[in-house]
């Protein structure tokens, strides 16, 4: 089961985007978010998608991976798409009953929803996909770093990001270890009505939040143990390099907007 | 009904067909006879804890087949109908405290029998009499198990695995992180239940003086293959590849070695104190005569 979850996981290489610095990823992807609703006909979202292709075929990723992404956000997609194309009015109408109509802009609209949440999540897996998690939490804290001025807590809410994303695998070890000790003690996970799958969530929820309260104890007491006290005049082992190729990534994505807006009508 | 276990050429990879795809056993072929006491001994990452979890089954093989009493577990097999095995097969994990989660100490460990459809009231019978076992009063039964120290919460996981009565008992490292006293207690009730009630024992464990002591036979574990099989005597037979393998050695093969280099001689090689103890007897009055001669 845990297997499964892709979303937030890193897989090792050595691509162009492997190597980009993830303060430069994490404002393109933000960047290309933005700009993907300037897309607005067939031809800036084929446009959009051959981009998006090319990112990925770039990282040199499989693209199962990616399809494996869409997946947990399949009912939401379908959901919103669904909403559109009952709910939108204008142009032809191909069925209707009460307030629920089929129309024309209805179908286009959903169907350009559902691009956009498909490229959106693609971009942002090629994110995670190719960047180490405690370096996208390095970038977070750089790029947050102006808010400083408004007392912004900056280091610690990305100290926190970088331990809740360090203990995420060990969180699902844990998970799967007390999942097993259970079901040697007859628990059937997943079987029965959903009353009964419930009940058997109990058994793991308990010992979980037992370990994760005892974890963060024995990690406070390390830190002070280890003279941790707070951002100011701590040095960073990890050093973020922005190369002239991250600069060039900028500019594609400007290039690309510029395009974006010749084609949109 | 004879619990006999058997891995026949079985393989297990942890996600396959992902870049994540990590091989953990080779080919594994062994057998675990019931009413043995069978020690896996093999260094941290060596595939112990995969190879116990085909035990009962809690995952398939990726290739080959599991025998386990009269069923096959066949990569392909279906997960209905395991539960019979979980009953046969109990398992205490590493760190078994971690799966404590009831209100009080008599729920908790009357939560496996349950499972298995045992009545509430059979089941708390069953708690009571398994905590007896494990060394604590019946006053533990009405306390919350997070109020106990870490010994006395080990006590109780292993109750609760104890309260299913399988007739083979799995250990995980049983005794990891207990004090002296409390692990020589734990292997000495595990004896008992061996010895009294003809509970087939697999144990896991770092610790070769309990190998010595209560194994009749050892499995050695090296990178998910089998690299050596038999009893005792033989796997502790060749000390050099033991150290070789960096797997310890019984405190009195290792102290009978070194005697052996000062000149003593052992018919056999000694495994246990005690054994190491009637050798010295035997080899004393010999050596003493052969020291009195050196003195004239």
């Amino acid at each position: 089961m845990m297997n499964k979850l892709i979303f937030g996981r890193f897989i090792p290489g050595g691509s162009f985007i492997h190597k980009m610095d993830p303060r430069c990823k994490l404002l393109v992807s933000f960047y290309f978010i933005g700009i993907i609703f300037l897309a607005n006909n067939w031809q800036s979202y084929l446009f959009m998608f051959l981009f998006t292709i090319a990112c990925i075929a770039l990282s040199k990723v499989n693209l199962d991976f990616f399809i494996k992404g869409v997946r947990p956000l399949l009912w939401l997609i379908l959901f919103t798409v669904a909403l559109q194309i009952l709910f939108t009015r204008g142009g032809n109408v191909f069925f209707e009953w009460g307030i629920i109509s089929i129309t024309q802009y209805g179908v286009v609209n959903g169907a350009f929803i559902f691009c956009r949440f498909v490229l959106i999540i693609f971009m942002s897996t090629l994110l995670t996909l190719t960047t180490p998690p405690l370096d996208l939490s390095d970038a977070i804290e750089y790029l947050l770093r102006p808010l400083k001025v408004f007392h912004f807590p900056v280091h610690e809410v990305s100290l926190m990001l970088s331990i809740a994303l360090r203990f995420v695998p060990t969180l699902m070890d844990e998970t799967e270890r007390i999942m097993n000790a259970q079901r040697a003690r007859g628990v059937d996970f997943g079987e029965g009505n959903l009353i009964q799958k419930m009940k058997a969530v109990v058994p793991i929820l308990i010992p979980l939040f037992v370990s994760s309260f005892n974890r963060a104890e024995e990690l406070a007491t390390a830190m002070e143990a280890r003279g941790y006290q707070g951002g100011e005049g701590r040095t960073k082992y990890r050093v973020l390099y922005w190369h002239k190729s991250d600069t060039g990534a900028i500019l594609v994505f400007v290039v690309v907007t510029f395009a974006l807006i010749l084609l949109r009508t | 009904m004879a619990m006999d276990i058997q891995f026949e050429k079985v393989s297990y990879t942890y996600q396959p067909k992902t870049p994540f795809q990590q091989k953990a056993l080779y080919d594994i072929d062994l057998k675990i006879k019931d009413g043995s006491y069978t020690a896996i001994v093999g260094h941290t990452g060596s595939g112990k804890s995969t190879l116990l979890q085909h035990l009962n089954a809690l995952v398939k093989p990726t290739e080959g087949m599991v025998r386990i009493g009269d069923r096959k577990i066949f990569p392909e097999t279906n997960n209905k109908n395991l539960k019979t095995i979980r009953k046969e097969v109990g398992i205490v994990f590493q760190f078994p405290e971690a799966q404590l989660f009831e209100e009080t100490v008599a729920k908790d460990i009357a939560f496996g029998p349950k499972n298995f459809g045992v009545s509430e009231e059979e089941a708390f019978q069953l708690a009571k009499e398994k905590l007896a076992l494990v060394g604590l009063d019946d006053s533990y039964l009405e306390r919350s198990p997070f109020e106990l120290s870490g010994g006395q919460m080990r006590r109780v996981a292993i109750a609760g695995v104890l309260a299913l009565e399988p007739s083979v008992l799995v250990l995980d490292e049983p005794t990891a992180g207990l004090d002296p006293s409390g692990r020589k207690e734990m292997m000495a009730m595990f004896q008992r239940l061996h010895k009294e009630k003809k509970l087939t024992i697999v144990l896991v464990t770092h610790l070769m003086d309990d190998v010595a002591d209560y194994a009749d036979y050892v499995l050695v574990l090296e990178k998910g293959h089998v690299v050596k099989q038999g009893t005792p005597d033989v796997v502790f037979q060749d000390i050099d590849w033991l150290k070789e393998k960096q797997l310890g050695v019984p405190t009195a093969a290792a102290f009978a070695r070194k005697l052996s280099a000062k000149g003593f001689y052992f018919e056999k090689q000694p495994l246990t104190p005690e054994a190491l103890a009637d050798e010295i007897v035997k080899v004393l009055p010999r050596a003493k005569k052969a020291g009195d001669k050196d003195d004239e």
